[in-house]
């Protein structure tokens, strides 16, 4: 069973805005599994925080998610609960969307890499 | 006392190295989500023509499968290429119909006859994804080497002050 799991390979979750989910689904990346869970969530204005938060966590408890993509103005909501998650598996990337362009300064890990670079402690 | 200098020179010149090293796949992550970025808005350029052909409603998130949707597996998914010292490299996959029956093809959500630039979109957003998974790798290396960066730095403050 763990070879079969092994050659079939894992998830790329997707939690997004409208274009970004139709997008990467379209791409081949959505599965409803045997328990009707998708592996994507579509958030739009009257998502409520509480269930992004409740998504993304049940995404990180998923043996079968390896990659998680956000798009970075949604990972700006619930940035405390990806700051808390240090784990390398599964990896939270935080992507571009349509209405908000790529800020390095607000990633995640690039802000972790940063505080390194604090020449008092070099 | 010459030992312990020596051994902290060394550390120094393992921190700079590291640090180099942090930087370059600093700059690597930010070029790869900017190339995620194109990929991205092009697809999306594709979708809204598609939207302008079909209509709406018939490209957006209702044709999306939902919780009552039948079951159905994922046609692209990730494998570990090879891990390296703890870490995992990641290929991304393509998994055909004759392997797993239950795999869809998702332009049939949209329809039977569907615009070519649904087509053009899928390939966009397939690339995107390819960027994406590099980026996954490049993140997690970036994430090790920090990992050794504190690791060192403790020990070199230990040296220091013994």
């Amino acid at each position: 069973m763990a070879l079969h799991s092994a050659i079939k390979g894992k998830l790329i979750s997707v939690i997004g805005d409208e274009d970004t989910c139709v997008g990467f689904l379209l791409g081949g990346v959505g599965e409803i599994n045997k328990n009707r869970h998708p592996n994507f969530l579509v958030v739009d204005k009257n998502t409520a925080v509480s269930e992004i938060e409740d998504t993304f966590k049940r995404f990180l408890k998923r043996d079968d998610v390896d990659i998680i993509l956000i798009n970075q103005n949604i990972a700006e909501i619930i940035r405390h609960v990806i700051d808390s998650h240090n784990s390398p598996i599964p990896a939270v990337l935080e992507i571009p969307s349509k209405d908000h362009p790529y800020d390095a300064s607000k990633d995640s890990i690039l802000r972790r890499a940063k505080g390194m670079f604090n020449p008092d402690d070099l | 006392m010459c030992n312990a200098n020596e051994d902290l020179d060394k550390i120094c010149e393992t921190l700079d190295k590291l640090t180099l090293d942090a930087l370059y796949l600093m700059q690597e992550e930010i070029d790869l989500k900017l190339n995620i970025e194109n990929a991205m808005s092009g697809g999306e350029a594709h979708l809204a023509k598609s939207r302008y052909i079909l209509g709406l409603t018939n490209v957006s998130a209702l044709q999306l499968p939902t919780e009552n949707s039948p079951e159905f597996s994922a046609g692209l998914k990730v494998e570990v290429d090879e891990a390296l010292l703890g870490r995992n490299v990641y290929n991304l996959r393509e998994i055909k119909k004759t392997e797993d029956e239950n795999v869809q093809e998702p332009l049939r959500w949209f329809g039977i006859l569907v615009p070519q630039n649904l087509n053009f979109a899928q390939k966009m957003f397939r690339q995107a994804l390819q960027w994406s998974v590099q980026a996954v790798n490049v993140q997690n290396q970036l994430r090790s080497v920090l990992q050794s960066i504190s690791n060192l730095k403790e020990v070199k403050t230990k040296n220091a002050s013994s």
